[in-house]
């Protein structure tokens, strides 16, 4: 299967969140997004999941305009974790696993299938969330909480799974096994998966491609080792870094600020 | 694991419906059991269900009689929990009601303005009814604009919609006021929160509008069920979560205006009742539906019991309206939900 983002431009009241957004990704891919806060990650993966509507450009996956799927169809195509959900109406995990099956039922089918229900059991013991199904959503730690996110989204059987922010309130430990996770689902049900990430560390852990956004353009997108260069990340991040060639993998560490370290 | 966990909240939905069917049934018979002759309510129920051996002619007479109140409050009941629990879940707020946000209090306003100023129209319910629902989403969108105003918080939407319902419900109540001494109606009540008043003529289009109210919510129960998790999250299961907040506040209104109508204000049912569903069988609409309307119609049946009660051992001439009591109730209610809610 294939991804293809065609010159995507999206605008919020008139300003410019991305512009000219393209890049292509292929079955089996781990995509990251990275770039400074406000560089329009998240806008990047509204797009493809058709929350907000591009101004110009298109999406297609498997030569599909994205746009032109039925909405419920999409559902079945893309799913798209983002940091939070709400919570002010208190329920339960389950309840809320249960809705990500939605998109394969009627309407007015009100019961789970045998399957929906057998889906979200091999889904919920791949996450270690078994034991949580019956607990509130509201009462879930942080770490247990963003593996319940992301259950739902695997539970909803995607081709394409689209993550924001995976990691950024679990400690080291669930950093790792989500990206680990993330590059395992990825792999073995030949999907794409695309991560908006802050930690440049971490993106370069897992990444077979990178993709970095800076103001809304994407300044380089391709190979972990054609976007990884010292100078390209120091530019969009004003941050020295260096990279250490571990194993196979081109890991990027920050080192100190780019002025001497002199706050701005 | 998911199955029989599943499996057990459909036991349990299945256990609690029955109950409260049970319950409802129960309120009613003895509803209807008590009044200035009090009736066995065993004799009531042989009545009702027509399994009398001997049926009394005074008997049949009364429980008739009585039958009208009691129905009307069964669908009072009904009606505002089922407008509450949309309510709540169209806003994301667990502290929404019809009362609470304003939309009984500017539905009777715009009843009595009717009265006033088109008498010779305000005598079919239908124009009642369509007017009552105009300012029922007046209402709703005046709360909305309020407390979009003051940040948009779950608190800052009770209070603006408390602002709208203190104002509305006295000005509705002054205008009332002055629509009694010009129909010189016959009623002490009319419109103020008492179930005493509706006819049993009037029976039926009510059950018809509350009938078709639930079903078109129950067509909601997955665009709801999804939508409860947020706007984006909606979406992406292929719901627009715009058209679902605009037919929920739709339907609410509608439930609200039937019953405003008709009753007048009843507060706090709504509010009520889905805690009460949700605290039994959970969040997914397909349980906290049913059990909410069966909720509603116990706590209405219990409130008016209360009512009849009250006024017995009183003594006194008319009633109390059944909007006092569910307000003393439920005004507590929604105090220890604010504390909760603040405190956290
Ligand atoms: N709903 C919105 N309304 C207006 N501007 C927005 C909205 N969402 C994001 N933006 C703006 O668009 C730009 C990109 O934001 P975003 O995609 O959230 O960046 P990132 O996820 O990389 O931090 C920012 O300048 C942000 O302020
Ligand atoms: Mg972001």
């Amino acid at each position: 299967m294939k991804l293809v983002i065609d010159g995507v431009e999206v605008y919020y009241n008139s300003i410019p969140a991305l512009r000219g957004a393209s890049f292509e990704a292929q079955g089996g891919e781990v995509v990251a997004v990275i770039g400074p806060n406000g560089a329009g990650k998240t806008t990047l993966l509204r797009a493809i999941a058709s929350i907000v509507k591009p101004l110009r450009g298109a999406i297609y996956i498997d030569g599909r305009l994205v746009n032109s799927v039925p909405p419920k169809e999409r559902g079945k195509l893309i799913a798209l974790v983002e940091p939070s959900i709400s919570r002010s109406i208190p329920s339960s995990v389950l309840e809320f696993l249960l809705t990500a099956r939605y998109p394969y039922s009627k309407l007015y089918s009100f019961t789970p299938s045998k399957r929906d229900l057998e889906v979200i059991d091999i889904i919920a013991k791949k996450l270690n969330i078994t034991h949580l199904l019956n607990r509130r959503l509201d009462e879930l730690s942080s770490g247990e909480f963003q593996r319940v996110l992301i259950a739902r989204a695997l539970i909803q059987e995607p081709r394409v799974l689209l993550l924001d922010e995976p990691t950024a309130f679990l400690d080291i430990k669930y950093r790792l096994e989500v990206m680990e996770l993330v590059r395992y689902v990825t792999k073995e049900q030949r999907i794409i998966s695309i991560t908006a990430i802050h930690d440049v560390y971490l993106a370069s852990l897992y990444a077979d491609k990178v993709v970095l956004l800076s103001n809304g353009v994407i300044v380089a997108a391709g190979k972990p080792e054609d976007v990884f260069r010292e100078e390209l990340i120091e530019n969009v991040y004003g941050v020295k870094v260096q990279i250490l060639n571990i194993g196979d993998r081109r890991i990027v560490i920050p080192i100190q600020l780019l002025n001497n370290g002199q706050p701005t | 694991m998911a199955i029989s966990i599943y499996e057990t909240k459909l036991r349990n939905f299945l256990i609690f419906f029955s109950l409260l069917t049970l319950l409802t049934v129960a309120l009613f018979v003895v509803h209807i059991s008590i009044g200035p002759a009090m009736i066995d309510p065993i004799l009531v129920f042989q009545t009702l269900f027509g399994l009398s051996p001997n049926p009394q002619k005074v008997v049949v007479n009364v429980v008739s009689l009585r039958l009208t109140r009691a129905l009307a409050t069964v669908l009072t009941g009904a009606a505002l929990a089922l407008a509450g629990l949309l309510m709540q879940t169209i806003t994301r707020n667990p502290l929404a009601d019809p009362y609470i946000f304003g939309l009984s209090s500017t539905a009777l306003t715009f009843v009595a303005l009717g009265v006033i100023f088109a008498p010779s129209l305000m005598v079919y319910r239908h124009y009642i009814i369509a007017v009552a629902f105009l300012g029922a989403l007046s209402g709703y969108i005046l709360t909305a604009l309020l407390s979009r105003l003051g940040g948009g918080s779950d608190i800052s939407m009770v209070l603006a919609g408390i602002a709208v319902a203190s104002l509305f419900s006295g000005l509705s109540h002054v205008l009332l006021y002055i629509v009694q001494s010009m129909l010189r109606s016959p009623y002490v009540y009319f419109l103020l929160g008492s179930t005493t008043t509706v006819l049993q003529r009037e029976i039926p289009l009510m059950t018809e509008l509350l009938a078709v109210s639930t079903f078109a919510s129950l067509l909601l129960i997955k665009p709801l069920n999804a939508y409860l998790y947020g706007d984006s999250y909606a979406k992406q299961l292929g719901f627009e979560p715009k058209y679902i907040r605009y037919v929920g506040a739709f339907i609410a209104s509608l439930l609200t205006a039937v019953i405003v109508s008709y009753v007048g204000i009843v507060g706090f049912v709504g509010l009520v009742a889905p805690h009460i569903a949700r605290f039994l069988v959970g969040s997914n609409h397909l349980f906290s539906m049913p059990i909410t309307i069966l909720v509603g119609a116990s706590i209405a049946l219990a409130a008016d019991i209360i009512v009849k009660l009250i006024s017995m051992y009183v003594g006194a001439i008319a009633e109390l309206p059944l909007g006092v009591v569910t307000s003393i109730i439920g005004a507590p209610f929604l105090a220890y939900l604010i504390i909760k809610r603040l405190r956290e």
